[in-house]
Order: C-alpha cells, then structure tokens, then sequence
C-alpha cells in the first residue's frame, strides 16, 4: 500500500466511523465536533509482515488470574512468571514455553518492549512483568543488549526505577525529555491533522521504533482513560510512539478517536508489534491514567495476552465497565455535560467526574482499520484461573 | 542536635551522597529559612536529575544534556561548563580541587574545579547515575554494569572491582573499612574497602535505589519492596523494617534520633534511627523519589515543589511551587537556598 493509498483508506474508514459516531451522538446530550481528516506518512520503505497486528492470532485473548499474583500491592515474581507461561502456551498451542516465544522472536531481533510508565509508581506496567518478558525473549536466544525497554517520557521511567530493578544488559531508553524534545523522533514519519488550530499539527514516530528495533512487545496498563475512555494496548502504542498527542483532546473534547488507531496502523508500528501482554495487576476504574489515588485503583491480579490489540482492548474495557458499575461510576460511553468538569482536584477525587467526553469508540474505529477484532461474539476470550 | 548528626568523617573525605548522613552537600547543617525572593534564576538547557553540590562560591550543576557547569552563586553566570559524551544522572561530588560525576557513557570524570577541565575518566560498562565518594584517596561508584569499582583519587587508575547481583543504581556509603551500597537484585552489601571482597549481604523483597546512611553501626536504606530497613552494619542482621505505602526510591537523611525518607507514597517519614518507630510522617505531594536534607529545625525535600518541614513535629514551615526533582536535592547555606528542577531551572532565592 503506497502513501496516497494509505491515506485514502484511513479516510474512508474514518468517514465510516463518522456514520457510526453520528449514531451514538445523536442519543447523547451534546453535540460533539468532528475529527477533521488526517494525514498520514508511513516509512516508505517498510514491508508489511504477517506478524503485525492483529498478528498470528486473530481475536484470540488469554486471560489469566491469579489472586496470589498481587498481595498487598506487591506483585509476586513467581505467581506472575508462572501466569505468563500459562498465557503465552494457551495463546500459542505450544507445549513448551520456549517455542511460545520463538512464535514470535527471533534470536536476531532487537526488541522492543514499550513499557506504560504514566501513572507510576501507582500503576504502571509492573517491573516483575517486564522482567518475565526479559527471560522469555533472552530464552529464545536474543542477548540482553538487544532488548530495548522503552517510553516516551524519560523522567516517566525514572519514577518508576526500572533502571534498577531491570536484568544488567537490557537497555532503558525514554525517547524524549521534556515536552518539546523532537531529537528522538524520524522527522519524515507521521500524521498531520489539525484538531483544535494547534500550532504544531503533525506528530512524529519515534526513531527507535521506527528504526531502532525489529519487533515490539507491548505491555499496557488496565486503566480509564480521561479523554479515550481506557487506555491498553492501542493507545499505550500509539500515543507512546508518537509526539505530541495530547494536543488530539482539548477539554472538553477528544479526537483520540479515531487519532488512536490510526497511528496504530502507520507502518512499520503496525508490523513491529507482534505480542501485546496487558498488565492487569492493578486497575485503575477511575482517575486515568495519572491518578494516585489508591481508592480507584483495584488490585486485579490479571494478565491478557494476545496478539489482536484491539480485541484485548475490546475486553479490558468491559473489565472496566464492569468494575464501575460495580463501584456506582457511570459508563465511560456517558456523555452527560453534567459530568463535566474543568476542575482537575474535583476529577480526581469524584469517580462521577470527567474532564473530557471520552472516546472508547476508538477501540471499533482501529478494528475498521483492520487491526482487530472489536466483536465480543467473535473474541475467542479463553480464561484461565488459578486452581 | 546531638552528636550523632555531626559527620564523623574526614573534611576531606566525601563518603556518602551529597557527603554525609545529613546531605548536607559538605555545608554542614545549615538554617532555611522561608525564602522570600529570588536572587537570580537560570536555564540550564536540559532537564536537571541530579542534586547540585556548593564550594568556595561556585555551584556545580549536572544536567541530562551531559554537561557539567560551574556558576557564580552571587550572580549566577557561568564560569565554566565540561561537555561529557552522554547523559549525566549523577549527583556530582568533590574531593581536593576536583568535581568527580558519573554519565551515561559509563565513565566517571574528574574535572578541575578551577578550569572545568578533565583530569582523569575511569571507565565501567554501563551507565553510571550513582554519584561517586572518596574515602582516604580512593573513588568508590557503582555501575548499572553490575560491579563496584575503587579507583584513585589522583589518577582515576584502577583499585579493584567486584560484581554484585544487579545493577547498581544506589550511591555508595564509604565506612573505615567497609563499603555499602544497594543492588538491584535487591540485596544491600557490604564490601570490604581494600579489597572489595563481599563481606555480607542481606536481601530485601524488591530491588533497590535509595542510598544507604550509616548512623551509630546502624545502616539505613529504602527498598522498592515498601520498607525502610535498619540493618546492623556489622552483620548485615535487620534490626528493624519500617512499611511505607509504596516502594522508596529516596535516601535517609539523619539527624539526632531520627532517620528521615521519602516513599513514592507521597510521605516524608521521620523514623526513630534505634527503634524505626513512627515519630511523624507528612505529604509532600503525590510521589516522592529525592532525598531529603536537614537545615537549622527543617527538613527540605523536593518534590512536586519544594517543603520545608519541622523537624520535630512535620508540620510545615514553608512550601514553594517551584522545583518539581526527581533526585534534585535543595543546597541550604545561611541566607540562600539553590535548587535545581527537573525542567532545567536554577534558583538562588533569598
């Protein structure tokens, strides 16, 4: 697919997502505006692969649970190694948790491993998770200086203290340092569209991802999102491979639908990406994805595994749905201006709260961009619990 | 304040971070009193890690962008500034006419403080972000490579070098005769000063990179598993842990009785040094990872801003919304505060 082709067909699907939006706007109170076109510039020279998303496994999620797995919020390092071979055996059909890995990993890659550092050191993507995912990869024959733990945000990934608690020889990278640190970014990969009259309305692939490494795990966090309603594995990859995104929602609203899957699908991200492993130690139902406040944050003991990023998104949100209306928190689909509120302490504190009209459609919006499968009747969401 | 907040070591000496229990930065416990204006405010380029060390009027301030300079404290105009081949998390450090600071590269440098130019690097395989100490003439630092080094004051020419468990992340604290230092694979060590040979270890449940202290044979240290541990020097026995609410990224500071040490919970806690009782604990913003320092009846952290509180009692003396640290820690003399923050920024305020 060239350039011109590519950005046809993102805007085609979007106009579709348009029709599907215009629905759901039309029952709520408010009337919403528009996303306006994006355009989008892919590495000219990438190749698709037949890894990339939705990868090997179309559809498929492993969910695995483990009440051990958290105590007293303290992941357990062998409850939760044992969880991922469970998972990545039951994802693959592999007897051997090896030849799990080797599905996906070749002992000539550099990988990649996009951590979620936003909101450590509350609820972040877990070191022990990450640390599992280091002997997975290292098992299948990679040397640690070829494994990449990366971010966005560097001074993200120092709260966090990954540096230390990560295996010697893996490399800790966080892209840019302050806001406006565009070194670490391939000034000829990415997408333009101007939401709100911004300045700046192009936002840049990340060199490492697009350069650096050959595949990409992605480890997202289980939370709400303010503006995307949750944020897993389509925005930890997106909005965390690309520059200057939080100009995509501007109280009260949000375009990370469909900004979200789009970046998602800009080459060679969509290829790079082969496994997504969600970090559903903690849950955040409530405050994301910044908060600290431990009263929304839920100690779940979860991991999904998957290759099919917006079918795990697909799930995570109905956990989250679910764990609000346990909670007596509206929908995150609510777009009542009555719970709006430009008050950041009030949002926090007030699970009834929200600061944008969120946007979990962008889930659906990628699966129209063939990235997944957003039908919960065609998820093959396999459970497994500990004995 | 009692005899055991007084640094026993050598003036020459720098043996801990920012020199002593006290993290004083080698000023010695100093008033800080509520500031009222700023002196003068300057950019240093790049985000600041780091916490920036005072001597004979010249501030020494490392930045992400590898750059170490030395300014004026009664203008701020700098003097000189040393370019490194990388990043630099380290908090610098003196010794004779020297300024000694890890980077990225996986050097440690050793740069005169008159010229700003270099005098000796000594090399490990990894990033070093744990700040060096000198104890009698030899350099101590750890290395995310995974190994302590000793290297000579003078020449930066190789001692010796010992492997531990993990990446090292955790400046050390340079005894007599014993070093000790945390690990990344969770463990804190003591190494024997001359030799390096592993005296004991002593695991706790999570990796760590808060700095030890070492009070009246009694060493204090964070650990990312929540706790703050008391550990008897000589045998690495835990005497005491004390559970906080998160993991701890941040350093005791000691003073009289009391340890003081930031949780990524949000709290400073001040623990009593033989007990590890509870005497208060006060927030200091949503997460805090720098160390704390000890003035004239405050103890200062940086946080989200600034905090100065009471040492007897937490409560707050005085707060200032301006810089936000990840391991920044404030310089207290008598009439100026410095502080550097994360977003690059250098105050001097009075």
């Amino acid at each position: 697919m060239d350039r011109r082709t590519f950005v046809k067909a993102t805007c085609v699907g979007s106009a579709s997502l348009f029709l599907k939006d215009f629905d759901l706007l039309a029952q709520a109170e408010v009337t919403l505006p528009q996303p306006p076109p994006i355009e989008v510039h892919g590495l000219p020279q990438a190749k698709p692969s037949p890894l990339g998303m939705p990868g090997l496994f179309p559809g498929r999620v492993v969910e695995i649970s483990d009440p051990g797995s958290i105590v007293r919020n303290r992941v357990s390092q062998p409850v939760v190694c044992r969880m991922l071979e469970d998972g990545m055996k039951d994802l693959t059909g592999e007897s051997s948790v090896r030849a799990a890995w080797a599905k996906f990993i070749d002992p000539a890659d550099t990988v990649g491993i996009k951590i979620n550092p936003s909101g450590a050191p509350a609820c972040c993507s877990s070191p022990e998770i990450v640390r599992e995912i280091i002997s997975g990869v290292q098992s299948v024959g990679v040397p640690a200086r070829n494994i990449v733990i990366y971010d966005r945000y560097s001074y993200e990934i120092d709260i966090g203290s990954y540096q230390a608690l990560l295996t010697p020889g893996v490399r800790v990278v966080g892209i840019q340092d302050g806001f406006v640190d565009t070194s670490g970014y391939d000034p000829n990969v990415y997408c333009d569209a101007n939401f709100f009259g911004e300045w700046e309305t192009r936002s840049y692939m990340a060199s490492i991802v697009a350069h650096g490494v050959t595949k990409i795990i992605n480890v997202p966090t289980m939370k709400d999102h303010s503006a995307s309603g949750v944020t897993g594995c389509l925005k930890n990859l997106g909005y965390g491979t690309f520059n200057n995104v939080a100009r995509s929602h501007r109280a009260p609203y949000s375009f990370t639908n469909p900004l979200i899957g789009v970046m998602c699908s800009v080459e060679p991200l969509r290829s790079k990406a082969v496994l997504h492993i969600m970090d559903g130690m903690r849950q955040v139902w409530h405050g994301g994805p910044l908060t600290q406040v431990q009263d929304f944050i839920y100690q779940a003991g979860l991991l999904l595994v998957g290759t099919d990023p917006v079918a795990m998104d697909t799930i995570e949100l109905q956990l989250i749905e679910k764990k609000r209306r346990e909670q007596g928190a509206p929908s995150v689909w609510e777009h009542d201006p009555k719970s709006i509120t430009p008050d950041g302490h009030e949002f926090y504190h007030d699970a009834t709260k929200n600061l944008f009209f969120r946007q979990p459609g962008h889930i659906a919006a990628a699966g129209k961009l063939g990235l997944g499968i957003a039908d919960l009747k065609q998820i093959d969401h396999r459970q497994i619990h500990a004995a | 304040m009692t005899e055991t907040a007084k640094p026993t070591i050598p003036e020459s000496d720098w043996s801990s971070l920012l020199h002593d229990n006290s993290r004083t930065g080698g000023q010695g416990v100093r008033a800080a009193h509520a500031p009222d204006r700023a002196r003068w405010q300057i950019r240093v380029g790049s985000s600041i890690r780091s916490a920036p060390i005072l001597r004979n009027g010249m501030l020494y301030v490392t930045s992400l962008a590898g750059i170490l300079q030395a300014c004026d404290v009664a203008n701020g105009r700098q003097k000189w500034k040393f370019q490194a081949a990388d990043q630099v998390h380290s908090t610098p450090s003196l010794w004779g006419n020297k300024v000694l600071f890890g980077c990225d590269d996986g050097k440690v440098y050793a740069v005169d403080c008159d010229s700003g130019t270099k005098v000796w690097e000594a090399s490990s395989a990894a990033e070093v972000w744990t700040s060096p100490v000198v104890r009698n003439g030899v350099v101590f630092f750890g290395s995310a490579d995974a190994h302590m080094y000793a290297v000579e004051a003078k020449t930066g020419r190789a001692r010796w070098t010992q492997e531990l468990g993990g990446r090292i992340y955790s400046t050390a604290f340079a005894a007599e005769k014993q070093l000790y230092v945390g690990c990344g694979d969770g463990k804190v060590y003591s190494l024997d000063i001359s030799s390096g040979k592993i005296l004991w270890s002593t695991p706790t449940g999570n990796g760590i990179d808060s700095s030890p202290a070492v009070v009246a044979n009694i060493l204090l240290i964070g650990s990312e598993d929540f706790f703050v541990y008391a550990m008897d020097v000589n045998s690495g026995v835990v005497r005491w842990k004390y559970e906080t609410g998160l993991g701890i990224a941040s350093s005791p500071a000691a003073s009289g009785d009391l340890a003081f040490i930031g949780s990524k919970d949000g709290y400073l806690y001040a623990l009593e040094i033989q007990t590890g009782r509870l005497r208060w604990k006060a927030q200091a913003g949503d997460v805090v990872t720098a160390p704390p320092v000890i003035g004239d009846g405050v103890v200062c952290i940086q946080a989200g801003g600034t905090f100065a509180f009471d040492i007897a009692t937490g409560n707050v003396v005085w707060k200032a919304g301006l810089a936000g640290a990840v391991q920044s820690v404030p310089v207290l003399t008598g009439d100026v505060i410095y502080l550097a923050s994360n977003d690059g920024e250098v105050y001097a305020l009075e």
